[in-house]
């Protein structure tokens, strides 16, 4: 049999994305939706995490950020959704440029701790704010009655998202920002603009989260503090990242329709023990497969060799002091 | 403004951050890992604590004895069984691997407790006069264990062979190790110590605070902003940071309610790590 390379396999799943609603029952053009969305969460974190190796806590700001600004003017407005969910990927857009340029000063765990409480910040003030956000009690936005259409747009995004890490892999640029994650300060003086690149990777990993946090209130046709700014789905999209491999060009794809899957599964039967499971998974793959799924694939033989994560052997965190 | 009473009530709830801070500290000194599952400890040990004193009807000294015990325990089990198997990995393995632990612990305590808040009735009831001010008996004592097992921590690490050899540890790992210092043994202990300090936040937390499965997560960003805004690494600047940071909680919520009063503390985290990422009094950890 022939090896899979990544146009094989997006071809694969752009037929199955297109198959799923015209013969797929309502309840597999919602499933498909989550997936989608997270999906598109799982490539935009691995922008950043995998490629550039910032580790991120705050993406779920960014989705809190655009489903407040979408859901806010369908609210008030009475904005289709579509142009709601431009505004909102605008909105994530304006909001990272400055945040980027300051918290991307910080390096490892200090940018880690500073995303994860920036999150909370925002959704402190989503929760004391609610003069405008209505606070705790959340915004109620009128159900969609078709979800054919909100599907038809997160697939093209998802599709959007996987051309372009395809593209990124494959140019100079992800060189670039995987020399940032191999060595910062090697990259520098090489003559790469980290900063630049760095400030750019994470503002494309913060606009389709922020169209995303918009389709996810419509979808639910509901948001509050809670639900914008969750950390199960910012756990959720890194556990896809990282079970199918950071910084590649599969990784996510494969991440996300395994967890999904096997959220569904546990969402129906278990809920009680969803986040438990998902952080198991998280701890199971740091253990034992940190270099995801992709590199198993690449070593039974069944995808195409491509790049692998961590080539060089990371410093021991002992030494680094 | 009633200055007196802000500052004793800021100063008071500093102490419990200070120890919860301090065990943070210590492990990423020792270690390098921020330790994402430290409030998630806190939040399991304040629990046990209602269950011990509630449930079973045991004194609570029993719970300041035994809890934190418990929890050095969990320190080493978590060390055994992952933390020391990803020594090695890049720093984000431990990141994801901890902040995994932390929403397990609060996933397996809704399971046990159930999700709502429970209290501690009963246990230092009362108030006493404090430089005019009526002060709560338990925020009163919270403060004194939690800032004196602080303090005699710092005296452990400063003056006993103990200490050096976990300071030796920290600063350089290799010239330890070549002086015939048991490293791993030293992470190990450093974490079982940083877990249990978090154990005896939790136990000291129970008598004043209404206490949920949650409640780690609103602990940890407040011992984050404090090791940040006192220095990663220092000692005294997170005691010193708790204090502060408790003044302009207290503050904060007088002037612009809890929900935005609690977010000065990130902002004022944020301000830090942006104009001085090195802290109050931090020595500049590299990373």
């Amino acid at each position: 049999m022939r090896q899979l390379g990544p146009l094989g396999v997006f071809a694969i799943a752009l037929v199955a994305a297109g198959v799923v609603p015209l013969i797929g029952s309502d309840y597999a053009v919602s499933f498909s939706i989550q997936l989608l969305i997270f999906l598109v969460l799982a490539y935009s974190w691995n922008l950043i995490g995998g490629y550039t190796g910032y580790t991120h806590f705050g993406q779920v700001a960014f989705f809190g950020i655009g489903a407040y600004v979408g859901s806010l003017l369908i609210f008030h407005w009475n904005v289709p959704w579509y142009l709601a969910m431009l505004a909102a990927a605008l909105a994530g857009a304006i909001a990272a440029l400055p945040l980027g340029g300051a918290m991307l000063r910080l390096k490892g765990p200090f940018f880690a701790i500073g995303m994860f409480g920036l999150a909370r910040v925002l959704e402190a003030f989503a929760l004391g704010f609610d003069g405008i956000t209505q606070g705790g009690t959340g915004i109620y936005l009128k159900p969609l009655g078709d979800l054919k259409p909100l599907y038809c747009a997160v697939a093209a995004i998802a599709a959007v998202m996987m051309l372009l890490t395809w593209r990124l892999d494959n140019s100079r640029l992800g060189l670039k920002l995987l020399a940032i994650r191999e060595d910062e300060n090697a990259a520098e003086s090489l003559g790469i603009p980290t900063t630049r690149l760095k400030i750019g990777a994470f503002v494309a990993s913060a606009v389709a989260p922020a169209a995303m946090g918009c389709l996810y209130s419509v979808y639910l046709g509901f948001i509050d503090p809670p639900t914008a700014f969750a950390s199960n789905i910012e756990l959720t999209t890194i556990a896809m990242v990282l079970l199918g491999g950071m910084g590649t060009v599969l990784g996510p794809l494969l991440g996300a329709i395994v967890l999904s899957v096997v959220n569904e599964v546990l969402w129906a039967n278990y809920p009680q023990i969803y986040l438990a499971s998902v952080g198991v998974i998280v701890l199971l793959a740091v253990l034992f497969t940190p270099r995801g799924l992709v590199n198993i694939g690449m070593k039974g033989g069944w995808l195409a060799l491509g790049r692998p994560l961590f080539r060089r052997s990371a410093q021991p965190a002992s030494q680094s002091s | 403004m009633p200055v007196t009473e802000l500052l004793i009530g800021g100063i008071l709830l500093g102490g419990v951050y200070a120890l919860m801070a301090c065990g943070l500290n210590l492990i990423f000194g020792v270690m390098r890992v921020i330790n994402f599952a430290h409030g998630d400890i806190l939040a399991v040990a304040a629990l046990s604590t209602v269950s011990i004193v509630v449930g079973f009807k045991l004194p609570f000294w029993l719970a300041v004895v035994l809890v934190p015990v418990g929890c050095a325990l969990l320190g080493i089990l978590i060390h055994m069984l992952i933390l020391r198997r990803i020594e090695s990995a890049p720093l984000i393995m431990s990141l994801l691997a901890t902040y995994a632990l932390s929403t397990i612990l609060v996933n397996v305590a809704i399971l046990i407790w159930g999700g709502g808040y429970s209290g501690l009735p009963g246990v230092l009831v009362g108030s006493v006069q404090l430089f005019g001010v009526n002060v709560s008996l338990s925020r009163l004592v919270s403060f004194l264990c939690a800032i004196g097992v602080s303090l005699a921590v710092w005296w452990l690490l400063q003056f006993t062979r103990f200490g050096r050899a976990v300071r030796s540890a920290s600063q350089a790992p290799e010239l330890a190790s070549i002086s015939g210092i048991a490293v791993d043994r030293i992470r190990l202990a450093t974490f079982a110590l940083g877990s249990g300090m978090a154990g005896l936040a939790g136990v000291l937390v129970a008598p004043a605070f209404a206490i949920d499965p949650q409640l780690g997560s609103r602990f940890i960003i407040k011992a984050f902003a404090v090791i940040i805004v006192g220095g990663m690494g220092s000692y005294p600047g997170a005691i010193l940071a708790a204090l502060l940071l408790g003044i302009v909680e207290v503050v904060g919520s007088y002037l612009a309610g809890a929900v935005i009063g609690s977010a000065f503390l990130f902002l004022l985290m944020l301000g830090v790590l942006l104009v001085r990422p090195r802290g109050l009094l931090g020595v500049g950890v590299r990373i």
